[in-house]
């Protein structure tokens, strides 16, 4: 039983770093990541709508 | 496109493709999508509506096999401390807390929820995927982890996963440079080509002495 809460407070603490870090990242910016997988170029209507 | 077969390939000869059945799924797909968005591309061009959402949809798909080959990961260093079923546990946390994170952010512009939630969802999971693999990295110090292609691939990932945050910071610092919106398909062929020189220059007996880490020869 621990343990199973072990592995939900590590899990809850990675994504609240992981959102952290992203805000700190996205701080100053006024545009959102244009960043991707893979080599193909990045498309040029961004945030892709509707 | 060339590095990922390359990886592939000798990852079947070297008889290690099950034993990295999900990096090399992700690679596997990764030379799908790269097809398909060329397809795509060529069909309906770069300012398409089409071509946008291929290229977040699979980025999408892309980010979620990258997340799962980190976990895949984490499960081979952990395995000998008999924690695999609590990493598998942290993972499906991990993946619905993301999803459920991104649909909230997404949530309020109900119009634009569909093709928006596949790009929140990917970002979000780089960001994870990023703090994972930092911790990934702490874990193989504190273990002593010394099998180097395990070592290698786990820092390969977090190299990537840095260069790609850095990337996204000099996106929004910087956005009217033309080079910033080269950095994504410079990076995307990163990881492949060193995860193929990991798996063509070192076998699965391969060790990394730590001492030759640490000390320093004067």
């Amino acid at each position: 039983m621990s343990r199973k809460l072990g592995a939900l407070a590590l899990a809850l603490g990675i994504l609240v770093g992981a959102m952290e870090l992203k805000t700190l990242v996205t701080a100053h910016g006024k545009t959102a990541a244009i960043m991707a997988n893979g080599v193909s170029p990045v498309p040029v209507k961004f945030p892709p709508s509707n | 496109m060339g590095a990922g077969v390359c990886f592939v390939t000798c990852s079947v000869i070297r008889t290690s493709f099950l034993r990295y059945f999900f990096l090399n799924l992700y690679i596997i797909l990764s030379l799908f999508s790269d097809l398909l968005r060329q397809f795509v591309l060529r069909f309906y061009g770069l300012e398409s509506a089409q071509y946008t959402y291929a290229y977040y949809y699979t980025d999408c798909l892309l980010t979620v096999a990258l997340f799962v080959a980190v976990i895949s990961l984490a499960s081979r260093i952990f395995a000998e401390l008999n924690m695999t079923r609590h990493v598998r546990l942290v993972a499906v946390l991990l993946l619905l807390g993301t999803v459920g994170f991104s649909y909230a952010v997404v949530a309020q512009s109900a119009h634009r929820l569909v093709t928006v939630f596949a790009f929140e969802l990917s970002q979000n999971l780089y960001f994870v995927g990023l703090v994972l693999t930092y911790l990934l990295w702490g874990a193989i110090l504190k273990l002593q982890e010394s099998r180097t292609r395990v070592v290698q691939m786990v820092l390969s990932l977090g190299l990537y996963f840095s260069a790609y945050a850095g990337s996204f910071a000099l996106a929004n610092l910087a956005p009217k440079y033309v080079i910033v919106q080269y950095l994504g398909p410079i990076l995307g062929c990163f990881l492949p080509i060193s995860w193929a020189l990991t798996i063509m220059r070192h076998s699965e007996d391969s060790r990394l002495t730590t001492a030759r880490l640490v000390a320093v020869p004067r």
